[in-house]
């Protein structure tokens, strides 16, 4: 065998090696002996399928991205009931579309070890929300596992197809940001090197196992009841097993004072302690089972202390459960945490710093303190320091099509102003790189009243062009709701990209389609999953492992679904790209029906990723500072190479940054941007 | 060289598409091969390239988690500096080591009017009064020199490794550099050794000053 493409991939236990949290829950995949792992690709989750598709073919597994967790989930369980060893993995709100199938496969379970691996994202660095998932794992009643670290987030992968053979019941692995994108030191363990066999009975140990409606029939009741039923004593099992589970530890303290840790709140508090001086003092419960709670280990700790603290990542999730498992147990024992004796916040992440102040309080220790004058001195460096504001790549497509987007509405608005209407437009947004066009410029303050009429919000730059964002393939559904209510004082029109479009857009397009919506609706087609790491898409031409396979056409798609007016461009045609968008929305306006725009470029990262392998870079652009007028218009454009320089009222390129796109150039009135060979590149 | 610590903390600041991650393992792989556990924890933005990056790096005995406290960090490479002077100002402790590269990315904040890029002797003033021992200079030229730009990274790397010497930090430059072969790429390892090499005389010769 070749050596894999991947050190996970390497067949040496014992190894140590420096992973990314979901390299490492990668690794415990393999070692599990996975057959089958499929996703969506989001942000923390992604790199779990990025680094199993690596090495797939060194150890037969199939690895997909598919086209949305809804059909990955439901790939990885058809996998987990033929037998195989089955994985999906899905970031928190990928979990959200999951939840029909994943409350309904409970009642059936699996027969193959089938392992969900959610990842929540706590102070929301890339997510709509910071939800936890721990509740919709409860909320079906199946095992959760949360690893502290790497080293766990491997062990607890591997160990949860085990569990979920034994219960043969879905297990949740419940990770976060922190892990996942974090890296650590992890020991390699043996790879399984048997696969499950795969094998189908209808009749497995039940009748009607896999058919929830068959007539399968179980404590005087038939159907999902009879299932439910079976369901529930499944999981009776797992509240006993999880008193075993080696990962949840009971640790002896000094001191009558109790602390419960789940998850990464255990590493931070392991390494609080090291620094407070307070090692050996607490009676702890490291807990890697949130939920079902292991009972009886809770009832160890509580016969030894008065008081006990719960830390964790994301709600009291632990620490409600608690409330309720002490109100007939110990009702005398005060819990501290996130609810009444508050010592954490509930929102934002938990954090190191947090963990140190709280858990010193708590054992009344001192915590570190920066002293007053130093508090001083770094609040008045503080004032100096500009915010960083996030921003599309240099030469991003992107760019263009917004650039395209605002002139398109100010002049259609105009338009309409002259007709007696308002022209105030919505622009809904939706999930992807193309998602900043809503990330606002931070530095800039805003004022919010409360009106009763439309009103029109001038802005000049890319990143304030999205009214409304908050999910996938959110958007499209909000500019049908917005026509259907009657909202006529200006444009709808909804964006996406071309990962979106399969994701979540199809059943909506035909839905406006069906219903007579009438919108512009603008798919961003870059070929790629961009945002979370070029991802292959149904656009790419490939697979997650690189085969080739059909390149769907979304005008294709648009026009079966039913929609008869469609504009392709290019958006690094600033002009016909302004043309196409206006004739879009002007004819969704006039005839009342959905318009199509697909602004087609492959995203501008994989081109110059491309180019710097084989060589022939374009030419990278200046501006003549004896032409430029000082307009500002191609800083405008928002691209981050571009800036202007306030004293000589003159706009500048930075070398380094720019990929020759000639968007700026343009943009320019004046005509003085030119093209320069770049050198040292 | 003292005795190592038994922990120690970095922190690596730039932005995205600067290789602040790759820098960040490079400096994790050091550790573990002087048998330290190590925890990173990488703090990317939203966006694939510019968004403000950040590496907290924890070596030690024990360690499990990933993040540093205030005025914590023994040592902050900074790989563009405003990123830096915004990792400086909450992590880098009083007489924590610093390398600090002067080749300014403007945030869009900047280009569209609304906010001011500190000017570089605001920054070096700053570290001054945070109490940073440090040195500054364009690794970004000298890695352009060495053949590629993108080695900048590694260039302050090579100015940290000079910063260090005869301190108690858990590596030397021959770790760090053999850690450097480890994590490049084949074709690209000359100009990285070379920009290394670099960022150790500007950082010589400004001790020696």
């Amino acid at each position: 065998m070749a050596r894999p493409r991947h050190v996970v991939g390497y067949d040496e236990p014992g190894r140590r090696a420096i992973l990314l949290g979901n390299e490492a829950a990668a690794r415990g995949a393999i070692e599990a002996g996975v057959q089958v792992v499929a996703g969506y690709p989001g942000t923390p989750s992604s790199e779990v399928i990025e680094t199993l598709s690596l090495v797939a073919k060194d150890f037969d597994m199939h690895v997909e991205w598919s086209i949305n967790e809804t059909v990955a989930f439901n790939v990885a369980s058809g996998a987990a009931i033929v037998g195989a060893r089955s994985m999906a993995t899905m970031k928190n709100a990928g979990t959200n579309w999951v939840m029909d199938m994943f409350a309904t496969l409970v009642y059936t379970g699996v027969r193959g070890g089938f392992v969900i691996y959610s990842a929540d994202d706590p102070e929301a660095f890339y997510s709509s929300t910071e939800q936890d998932t721990r509740h919709l794992a409860k909320a079906v009643g199946t095992l959760i596992l949360e690893p502290m670290d790497q080293q766990e987030n491997k062990d607890l992968v591997k160990v949860g197809f085990d569990y979920s053979e034994k219960f043969e019941m879905p297990v949740f692995v419940r990770t976060i940001t922190r892990i996942n994108h974090s890296s650590g030191d992890v020991e390699f363990g043996p790879i399984r090197k048997e696969r499950n066999k795969v094998a189908f009975d209808r009749h497995w140990k039940l009748p009607w196992r896999w058919n929830v409606y068959g007539p399968f029939k179980y404590k005087g009741k038939a159907g999902p009841t009879a299932k439910h039923a079976w369901q529930l004593e499944q999981l009776e099992k797992i509240k006993e097993f999880v008193n075993e589970v080696p990962f949840n530890k009971l640790i002896p303290g000094e001191t009558d004072l109790g602390i419960i840790a789940s998850g990464i709140g255990y590493a931070y508090l392991s390494d609080a302690l090291r620094k407070l001086g307070a090692v050996g003092k607490p009676w702890i419960l490291k807990l890697a089972t949130p939920y079902p709670l292991p009972e009886k280990l809770v009832s160890e700790l509580l016969e030894n202390v008065k008081k006990v603290f719960v830390i964790e990542e994301g709600d009291p999730f632990v620490e409600e459960q608690l409330y309720a498992f002490m109100k007939e147990n110990h009702p005398e024992i005060p819990i501290y945490g996130k609810t009444k004796n508050q010592l954490l916040l509930r929102y934002g992440e938990l954090g190191f710093a947090q963990v140190v102040n709280a858990v010193a309080k708590y054992l009344g220790v001192k915590a570190p303190e920066v002293p007053e004058e130093r508090r001083k001195i770094k609040a008045e460096i503080s004032k100096i320091v500009a915010p960083r504001s996030s921003a599309l790549c240099p030469g991003c497509q992107h760019l263009g099509t917004y650039w395209g987007l605002r002139f398109a509405l100010l002049k259609i608005s105009a338009e309409l102003r002259r007709q007696g209407v308002k022209g105030v437009w919505i622009v809904n947004g939706d999930i992807g790189c193309y998602e900043q066009g809503g990330y606002g410029i931070f530095a800039k303050p805003i004022k919010a009243e409360a009106t009763t009429e439309s009103k029109l919000w001038p802005f000049n730059n890319p990143y304030e062009i999205l009214d409304t964002n908050y999910i996938m393939g959110g958007g499209i559904g909000l500019a049908q709701g917005e026509f259907q209510a009657g909202y006529r004082d200006g444009p709808i029109v909804a964006v996406a990209g071309d990962s979106t479009f399969f994701h979540a857009t199809m059943t909506a397009l035909a839905n406006a389609v069906y219903n007579k919506a009438a919108f512009t609706f603008i798919v961003m087609d870059n070929a790629w999953t961009a945002m979370t790491g070029h991802q292959p898409s149904p656009t790419s031409g490939v697979t997650a492992t690189l085969e080739p396979s059909k390149v769907f056409k979304i005008e294709d798609v648009a026009r079966s679904l039913g929609v008869e007016h469609i504009w392709t461009v290019d958006p690094y045609d600033l002009k016909a790209t302004e043309k196409a968008i206006y004739e879009a929305i002007k004819t969704s306006w006039e005839k009342k029906t959905v318009t199509l725009v697909v602004a087609r470029r492959e995203c501008a990262l994989q081109v110059v990723r491309r180019l710097l392998r084989t060589g022939g870079l374009p030419e990278i652009y200046y501006v003549d500072e004896d032409k430029c007028v000082g307009c500002t218009l191609c800083v405008q454009l928002g691209c981050p190479a571009v800036g202007f320089d306030k004293e000589k009222k003159k706009a500048w390129i930075d070398p380094v940054l720019c990929v020759g796109c000639g968007m700026c150039a343009q943009t320019c009135p004046v005509n003085a941007i030119h093209p320069k060979t770049k050198e040292g590149r | 060289m003292g005795m190592a610590r038994d922990e120690y903390y970095l922190m690596v600041a730039g932005i995205g598409g600067q290789g602040t991650v790759l820098l960040s393992r490079i400096i994790g792989d050091a550790a573990l091969m002087k048998g330290y556990h190590v925890r990173i924890g990488e703090t990317f933005g939203a966006a694939m390239r510019g968004g403000s990056v950040h590496s907290h790096i924890r070596i030690g005995r024990e360690v499990l988690s990933p993040l540093l406290l205030e005025d914590e960090a023994d040592a902050l490479l900074a790989i563009e500096p405003l990123e830096g002077l915004r990792r400086a100002v909450v992590y880098l402790k009083p007489g924590g080591v610093a390398v600090l590269n002067t080749r300014k990315v403007y945030p869009i904040d900047v280009n569209f009017g609304v906010a001011r890029y500190p000017k570089i002797e605001e920054i070096i003033d700053a570290f001054n009064k945070l109490g940073a021992v440090f040195v500054y200079g364009d690794f970004t030229d000298l890695a352009e020199k060495a053949g590629t730009a993108r080695a900048t990274n590694v260039a302050v790397l090579g100015a940290y490794a000079r910063l260090i010497e005869g301190t108690d930090a858990p590596f030397d430059k021959e770790t760090l550099i053999e850690a450097v072969k480890g994590r490049v790429p084949s074709k690209w390892i000359e100009a990285n050794l070379k920009a290394f090499e670099s960022g150790y005389k500007l950082a010589d010769e400004q001790l020696k000053k």
